[in-house]
């Protein structure tokens, strides 16, 4: 009831100052915004297609080009239509196809397609590449049903019928993964960014929280509160608790809003917010081991930024873990941040749900119960000696 | 019983001794002023009889029940004025103390009622919703009084409560302190200002170096230094006539005629107070016309000086 009358005071001093406002509430969503703007998005091509409406060849050429689930085919009433908005940048590519597309190739004439791309877009390289193999492969049964048909072994409709229904050996490449892949299938952008971010702001944020209990101490109120029938304890997790409301309503804030935003997917949502929760509780317990050992609050604000910074450096956050060498990746873990990273990575990529990970959330919880039995204890020490 | 009892209490910090073997108890309604220069070790001897800082040797009884910083109970009978401003200034005064109530564990319509009670006695009312970043001085001070007083406690700890404030304050302060003695609240204040701990304090205890050097009323620590109040009479005409009259009164030690001041003659005497009408009534009796009469009492920068060897502000 006490460490809830300072969490609510905490709160309501928090709130009123305006600058917190902004950190707690608009930081995050910009923070949202900002990755989605990087990481988030579709990673579908937009491929526009003008010309040659209602002639079946032609109709036959954009269906293969959208069967791809990684392309988006869009019609486009005219080529200057399609120039332009691939000019805007509303379509990655374009491709036009002249009028008179079924009836010059069943004549046996040539036709030439017109790609239209930005340069230097890397999508519409992308959707360059799809047109350069789907193409051939619709023009190799057109090629060879106006052979047969100049052969007179039919007339076109027929020979290219049976073009299209022989079975004409060709060579696959098939890609296969043994063991467990690190970025599997659909892994990228912003399923790969947005847990170590997370996890590296979160955890500075707590850490930052813990500036106000060296402001406590310092104005004397700390002490003047152990005075009362308050025990330490109870000190320490009232100023504890607050921070711990505003970090955790952050962690889930970009949690949700970058779901709902930005479609972006955190796993199993039992499992994600659990990690978060364990996450942010050692962050809070570090802070609170940081308020009861610094002096000042230019010291704290100090020892928090380096702190965070490093022990998200080290974790993972700035630089995949992936990446890291052997012994780098055990040392890392010797940072909280590691532990979540690997959890996020099971969650995320592997879709692990909270049971998979319920080791790693226990060894977090365990580690944020020491940090404030030290951070307590300290304090106590600190305000009676 | 007294409210507290303070028994051979010690501080130290390595090999120096901060607070050594201090005694002294206070009763019911009974001021009790510890009296000392900065760094006497005043601080640190409130500090551990309020049970915010661990003691190396020595105990301590609140309302009779032995006290440490982990008794809650002892806590809750115990008013605490620190000498910092305690509080948090970008809230209100009310919202100070009605975080504070809490802490006292009070109920909802006990913390209502107090804290209009603790305003009114300190004069914030009318102020009490505005933030503290607001007020002068003199007025958190008030407000950080206030707080010590929420949970009506059996013993007010004030440590220095009026260090840089100004003397209207400091007035309304000190007749607060005198209104809560009244009321039977054991006083505990320390200060460096003897002109206050004279005013206020019933038993005043001289503290320095961290050891309490006297002990007892203010005449009792002045007796100690054998000093004598003065009963100055300024006459009409030749003041050696006034001597032999004043010599023969009653009480009077001796009396010394003041060169160089015109007509003053100065009687000592052990109580002047006590004293006053007896000689009144020689001089009138001897036919001396008298001017004016002042009392100038022995004070305890004397009696400081006297057992420490050094002025009470050095």
């Amino acid at each position: 009831m006490k460490a809830l009358a300072f969490a609510l005071l905490g709160l309501r001093r928090f709130f009123r100052e305006r600058t917190n406002l902004f950190f707690v509430v608009l930081m995050p969503f910009l923070m949202i915004f900002m990755m989605g703007l990087m990481f988030g998005g579709t990673s579908q091509v937009r491929l526009g297609v003008s010309g040659a409406t209602g002639e079946p060849l032609a109709a036959r050429l954009v269906a293969s080009l959208g069967a791809d689930d990684d392309v988006e085919v869009v019609r486009v009433g005219s080529r200057d239509d399609l120039v332009s908005r691939v000019e805007r940048g509303e379509l990655h590519a374009g491709l036009a196809i002249p009028a008179g597309y079924d009836t010059t190739l069943r004549a046996g004439g040539r036709v030439t397609l017109q790609q239209i791309t930005r340069p230097g877009d890397i999508a519409g390289l992308t959707a360059g590449a799809l047109i350069a193999s789907v193409v051939p492969k619709e023009a190799a049964p057109i090629k060879a049903a106006g052979f047969a048909a100049a052969q007179g072994a039919g007339t076109f409709d027929e020979t290219y019928r049976a073009a299209l229904g022989s079975a004409v050996p060709g060579l696959d490449v098939k890609v296969t993964t043994t063991g467990e892949a690190v970025m599997p299938h659909g892994a990228a952008g912003f399923g790969i960014w947005a847990p170590p971010l997370l996890l590296l702001y979160t955890f500075m944020t707590a850490l930052i929280a813990g500036v106000g209990t060296v402001e406590n101490r310092r104005l004397g109120v700390t002490r003047r509160a152990y005075s009362t029938p308050t025990s330490a304890g109870s000190i320490v997790l009232g100023e504890t608790l607050g921070k711990l409301v505003i970090t955790l309503a952050q962690g889930l804030t970009v949690m949700l809003g970058s779901a709902l935003l930005f479609g972006v997917d955190w796993g199993s949502p039992p499992g994600a917010a659990a990690l978060v929760v364990a996450f942010i509780l050692v962050g809070a317990g570090a802070a609170t081991l940081l308020g009861s050992l610094m002096r000042t609050e230019a010291q704290a604000v100090s020892v928090a930024v380096i702190l965070g910074l490093g022990l998200g450096g080290l974790g993972g956050t700035a630089v995949p873990l992936e990446s890291f060498s052997d012994t780098m990746r055990t040392v890392a873990h010797v940072t909280p941040h590691a532990w979540a990273y690997d959890a996020f990575t099971r969650l995320v990529r592997h879709g692990a749900g909270l049971a998979d990970i319920l080791p790693t959330v226990a060894l977090l919880t365990a580690a944020a119960i020491a940090l404030f039995t030290l951070g307590a204890w300290h304090m106590h020490r600190a305000l009676t000696r | 019983m007294p409210v507290l009892e303070v028994d051979n209490i010690t501080k130290l910090y390595g090999e120096s001794v901060a607070v050594d073997t201090l005694s002294f108890t206070i009763d019911q309604g009974e001021t009790y002023g510890l009296l000392g220069p900065n760094g006497a070790g005043k601080t640190t001897a409130i500090s551990m009889i309020v049970g915010v800082l661990d003691r190396d040797a020595g105990q301590v009884r609140v309302g009779g029940r032995p006290h440490s910083p982990a008794d809650r109970r002892s806590k809750a009978l115990i008013g605490y004025v620190p000498q910092d401003l305690a509080l948090y200034h970008d809230i209100s005064a009310r919202e100070n103390l009605r975080f504070f109530t809490k802490l006292y564990g009070m109920s909802r319509a006990a913390a209502a009622r107090e804290i209009e009670r603790v305003l009114e006695a300190v004069g914030l009312a009318d102020r009490a919703d505005d933030a503290v970043r607001t007020y002068s001085g003199g007025m958190a001070r008030r407000l950080n009084i206030a707080i010590g007083l929420l949970h009506r406690p059996k013993l007010l700890i004030l440590d220095e409560p009026t260090v840089g404030v100004d003397p209207q304050s400091r007035n309304a302060i000190l007749a607060s302190v005198r209104e809560l003695a009244g009321e039977g609240v054991a006083i505990l204040y320390t200060t460096h200002y003897m002109e206050e701990a004279e005013r206020l304090c019933d038993r005043i205890g001289i503290l320095d170096g961290g050891r309490l050097r006297a002990e007892g009323t203010r005449r009792e620590l002045v007796g100690l230094v054998g000093e004598h109040d003065q009963v100055v009479f300024k006459v009409e005409g030749d003041p050696a006539h006034a001597v032999p009259v004043l010599e023969a009164a009653p009480g009077v030690g001796r009396v010394q005629r003041v060169e160089g001041e015109d007509g003053e003659v100065v009687a000592f005497v052990a109580d002047a107070r006590a004293a006053m009408t007896e000689l009144m009534a020689a001089v009138a009796a001897g036919g001396v016309a008298v001017r004016s009469v002042e009392v100038r009492e022995p004070d305890l920068e004397a009696v400081f000086l006297h057992l420490t060897g050094r002025a009470l502000r050095d």
